[in-house]
């Protein structure tokens, strides 16, 4: 059954504060979800408050400059700090997103940060993604072909098919829109989610792959597909901009052109 | 010090790092079918290639004449004579067929109306050697060039079925008694577990050591972890000195605005609105090389005309380009541009200064990916087992600068030399002879040193004096007297190491101490950096000295090669530029004047 | 809500985990049929509420009847109430399979949901069917 509460060890409690360094003006609070399995303690939510007037404008940079300046046991991913890596995907202020590309300043009131929803957690804010990368192996993320490339040059590709791989091919895998998505939450086991259904269309549309009924045979499934009710959370909460509720969309359109009304 | 227990596991080859270089290689051996293992501290599609933005060069000729010749020509004038002939030769000749290779793997390049791999200008990148128009020469997809080629190269392993260990970071290398790397000590950071993966082979493709400064276009985990395993087990790091300032970072930010967009037609403007590298480069103006155009925007800066209320940066003007150029050639410089300097480009200029960005330098091999030391009077004695790969290498053909686009390359073109040679040299399931009994013994004590860490100062504090002292004494320009007291502040950050404090105890994904590692190897390469600089008494690409303002050939023109003791001393010693070329296809270019 | 902690008792694959029992190869006419019938009922309840609402207005028992025998109005009735229930069954069999995880709950579920909607559509076919002959 779907589970409408939280199991003991799961219920969220208060944790420490945190108080800014004295003198400081323009503060703001910083509500972080913390865990850590070696403690034995439940999940709990440090407050931090941090000095703006000493802080960069993302939420990538409060949570370093806590590391740095406050505790150095607060875990989070992070690498390139400019949106392309997807390493810190986080929940920030209700909406799952990179915290590098999230300006504090677009948050309402203080800062909320928990791990990406409905995931295991692996350390505060680290969640663990093993069965999301395994959803997209499972898609055969790679070009198939049976037509041999020509030996010395490119295949071509017209400039209008490669333009239907724009919005497809920019996905940074950073399960933003996976894991807001209420379907994979309940199923995230069977359903594949979005992300990896975007990238099998990536796929599907690319001039080049000569695999498509292949591809569309492995998704053809009641969960791995159809678990999407176009509810939209994926669209709307992706960072990038990518709309993976209008590719899956495109995925059923061809499921039912070969089928037939 | 505590018991640690040590799972142990035997394959044919570890990698370490999965960016372009290591996954390249990772499945090139996979493919040649040794039994391959890939250890990477990051999913490996969030490795730093992905932010390459411009695009990876090839004289593929879809845009205008060009040929591998030129291109051959262009890296060594780039170089400024520091790079190695024969591996240049090497890299250019190969080139075309790397990036058809990708192709066929299925990077989505954009493409020109004839539905070929779409070119673009770059810096640097000419025809005729020298004489001719720019060269169209760098293959792009869009501005996301490195972000399409990571994600195949990934894609490839999967098909490939390549083994990864996923967020383990490698903590030392593995030595047997006759000094061959057999092998990697790694943390699994999800459990806080050890273990020594014990190969005939290790490749490093860790990348550089950008966030050795303050400001750098490279990622939080660009730390040249690499560089610190191989300066740590006793061998010597070349070239390091020679550390590239992209022109183009975003100001305050450093996030990396693509060179693509000056291949594109945009222009450098100082707070005149004057197009000032007209001045310095007349010929190929915004398009000149690297080193060139960065010295250039300090010297306006310097001299009054920079922009904004301290006068310290520069505008990058692609106003004049046109929506429909910038949606389809520029869509994510437009998108950073936005998020980090509230720019919307299309109708305002960037604001842009010279950002950390590359490290020509590194460990030393020769054109297969072997680590070569100098012994005695062999300059390329092999180290047995051990290779490196990409950014974390020093083949070298970038020498002293490095053009833009030949990083992408440079990763794929030795990504796969490496993985051939290694199928040639290294036998699938050969025995494992027995190891030392302390062979792990170093790397134990440093990770309980490190794990107990009780000092005064934080991780932390120490990295960022180690930034601090980089930025401001191995900049851009450098003189005798920044670089001497960068050498002694330098040497006191590294005995600071000592008094690092790990607050963090824990087992299960202890970031604490996976950064004070990191500091550790940056420390390394840092110290490396600024002394080799303060002895190169010459000017050559990116290493600007003001008080030897000229390049000295007769007395420079070799690689410096430095050895970092466990105190942070530094030792050095040199290595010949190799001037002769691999076949005679193309002659060897003799030093020169350069000028763009 | 995020559950904290990685079950690491299973020693399976990631990828065996994920692919499960591959692809049932169907979804898709389910898909069709949910729309299809739904596009029919668009059509239906409009001309359903009409019905009803003249029913109400035609006032008494036997009137409502005699307009009920008019072969349209069967014909039609008939059409909304194997619709309406064939398009519930498959609306309800996504909400248990969304929502029951216990294998066996599910299973008596979904059996339930057919055996109910399908006697249920067949009552309001056979009521019709006999007001409209006259029974």
């Amino acid at each position: 059954m779907a589970e409408f509460s939280l199991p003991k060890n799961s219920k969220v409690q208060k944790g420490k504060k945190y108080p800014a360094k004295a003198g400081a003006k323009n503060l703001r609070t910083f509500r972080i979800y913390r865990w850590n399995e070696e403690d034995g303690q439940n999940p709990h939510i440090d407050e931090y408050e941090v000095d703006m007037d000493s802080c960069g404008p993302m939420v990538l940079d409060a949570l370093i400059k806590i590391k740095n300046e406050v505790d150095s046991t607060l875990t989070f991913r992070r690498s390139c700090r400019e949106g392309i890596c997807g390493s810190c995907a986080m929940n920030i202020d209700g909406n799952n997103t990179l915290a590098c590309t999230k300006a504090i300043d677009d948050c309402k009131g203080d800062v909320a940060i928990y791990p990406l929803p409905h995931m295991p957690v692996v350390k505060d804010l680290v969640p663990d993604l093993t069965n999301f990368y395994a959803q997209y192996a499972s898609i055969k993320p790679w070009l198939r072909t049976q037509t041999p490339p020509p030996p010395d040059a490119e295949r071509l590709q017209s400039k209008e098919d490669r333009a239907r791989l724009d919005g497809l091919y920019e996905c940074i895998l950073c399960a933003s829109c996976s894991t807001a998505c209420p379907s994979y939450w309940w199923n995230g086991d069977k359903y594949l989610g979005p992300a990896a259904l975007l990238q099998a269309y990536r796929f599907i549309a690319d001039s080049r792959d000569e695999d498509t009924g292949a591809r569309l045979d492995e998704l053809e499934d009641p969960f791995k597909l159809y678990r999407c009710h176009t509810i939209m959370n994926c669209t709307n909460t992706c960072p990038k901009g990518l709309n993976p509720a209008k590719a899956i969309g495109e995925i059923k359109k061809l499921m039912v052109e070969r089928k037939g009304v | 010090m505590s018991a640690y227990k040590i799972t142990e596991h035997k394959y044919d080859v570890v990698v370490v790092g999965a960016g372009g270089a290591g996954l390249r290689a990772t499945f090139g051996l996979a493919a040649k079918g040794l039994k391959t293992v890939c250890l990477t501290k990051v999913f490996p599609t969030r490795s730093h290639t992905v932010a390459a933005q411009g695009g990876i060069s090839a004289a593929l000729g879809n845009m205008g004449e060009d040929d591998w010749r030129y291109h051959f020509y262009d890296t060594i004038k780039g170089s400024d004579w520091l790079g190695d002939q024969d591996a240049i030769q090497y890299m250019c000749q190969n080139a075309p067929a790397a990036v058809i290779e990708l192709e066929h793997y299925g990077v989505p390049f954009s493409r020109t109306e004839a539905g070929k791999i779409y070119q673009r200008p770059f810096g640097g990148m000419t025809t005729k050697y020298g004489e001719g128009p720019p060269a169209q020469r760098t293959c792009a997809a869009a501005d996301r060039t490195g972000h399409a080629m990571l994600h195949t190269l990934y894609q490839q392993s999967l098909a490939h079925d390549a083994q990864f260990k996923i967020e383990y970071f490698a903590l030392d290398l593995i030595f047997d008694a006759a000094g061959a790397c057999r092998g990697v000590l790694a943390l699994d950071m999800a459990e806080g577990t050890l273990h020594l993966f014990r190969a005939h082979g290790v490749v490093l493709a860790t990348g550089g050591y950008g966030r050795a400064y303050f400001t750098a276009t490279s990622a939080h985990t660009c730390t040249g972890d690499g560089g610190g395993l191989v300066a740590r087990a006793g061998l010597a790091l070349q070239d390091m000195e020679f550390v590239q300032f992209h022109p183009t970072g975003i100001y305050g930010a450093g996030c990396l605005i693509t060179e693509g967009v000056r291949g594109e037609g945009g222009i450098l403007r100082n707070s005149n609105g004057e197009r000032f590298m007209e001045r310095y480069a007349p010929h190929y103006k915004d398009l000149a090389s690297r080193d060139v155009v960065s010295r250039s925007m300090t010297i306006e800066i310097r001299e009054g005309r920079g922009v904004g209320e301290h006068k310290d940066h520069i505008l990058l003007d692609l106003t004049h380009l046109g929506p429909e150029v910038i949606h389809e050639k520029l869509p994510g410089i437009a998108e950073s541009a936005r998020i980090f300097a509230g720019v919307d480009v299309t109708r305002q200029p960037i604001p842009v200064s010279p950002t950390v960005h590359y490290n020509m330098g590194g460990i030393p091999t020769n054109i297969h990916g072997e680590v070569v030391q100098k012994v005695g009077n062999d300059p390329d004695k092999v180290v047995e087992g051990l290779y490196a790969i990409g950014e974390a290498a020093c083949v070298s053909v970038h020498g002293a600068n490095r053009l833009g686009s030949n990083s992408l390359l440079d990763l794929v073109v030795f990504g796969r030399a490496v993985a051939n040679r290694a199928a040639e040299t290294i036998q699938s399931g050969a025995s494992h002879k027995a190891l030392p009994d302390d062979a792990c013994a170093a790397a134990l004590a440093n990770l309980d040193k490190l794990r107990n860490a009780k000092g005064s100062r934080s991780t932390a504090e120490i990295r960022l004096d180690m930034q601090r002292t980089m930025q401001s004494d191995a900049a851009v320009f450098r003189t005798s007297k920044t670089l001497k007291e960068g050498c002694v502040k330098m040497d006191k950050v590294f005995a600071s190491f000592e008094d690092v404090r790990v607050a963090d105890r824990s087992l299960v994904w202890n970031s604490d101490l996976i950064e004070t590692y990191e500091l550790q190897n940056l420390l390394y390469n840092a110290v490396a950096t600024i002394n080799s600089a303060e002895q190169r008494h010459e000017s050559r690409g990116a290493h600007a000295h003001e008080d030897f303002p000229e390049r000295d050939d007769a007395n420079w023109m070799k690689h410096t090669l430095v050895k970092v003791d466990h105190k942070g001393a530094c030792s050095f010693d040199f290595r010949p530029v190799r001037m002769n070329t691999l076949t005679d296809e193309v002659t060897s270019v003799p030093p020169k004047a350069r000028v763009y | 809500m995020s559950t904290p902690g990685m079950d690491r008792s299973n020693l399976r694959t990631p990828l065996k985990e994920v692919r499960g029992l591959g692809s049932a190869k169907s979804g898709t006419r389910h898909f069709i049929i949910q729309r299809v019938t739904g596009l029919a009922l668009v059509l239906l309840v409009i001309w359903v509420v009409g019905f009803v609402l003249s029913l109400i207005h035609a006032g008494d028992y036997a009137h409502a009847r005699e307009m009920l025998r008019h072969p349209f109005a069967a014909v039609w009735l008939i059409a909304f109430i194997i619709t309406a229930f064939w398009h519930a069954q498959l609306g309800l069999q996504v909400v248990i399979e969304d929502y029951v995880h216990a294998r066996l709950v599910e299973m008596l579920a979904q059996i339930a949901v057919k055996f109910v909607c399908a006697g249920a559509a067949l009552a309001g076919v056979v009521a019709v069917v006999r007001i409209y002959i006259g029974q």
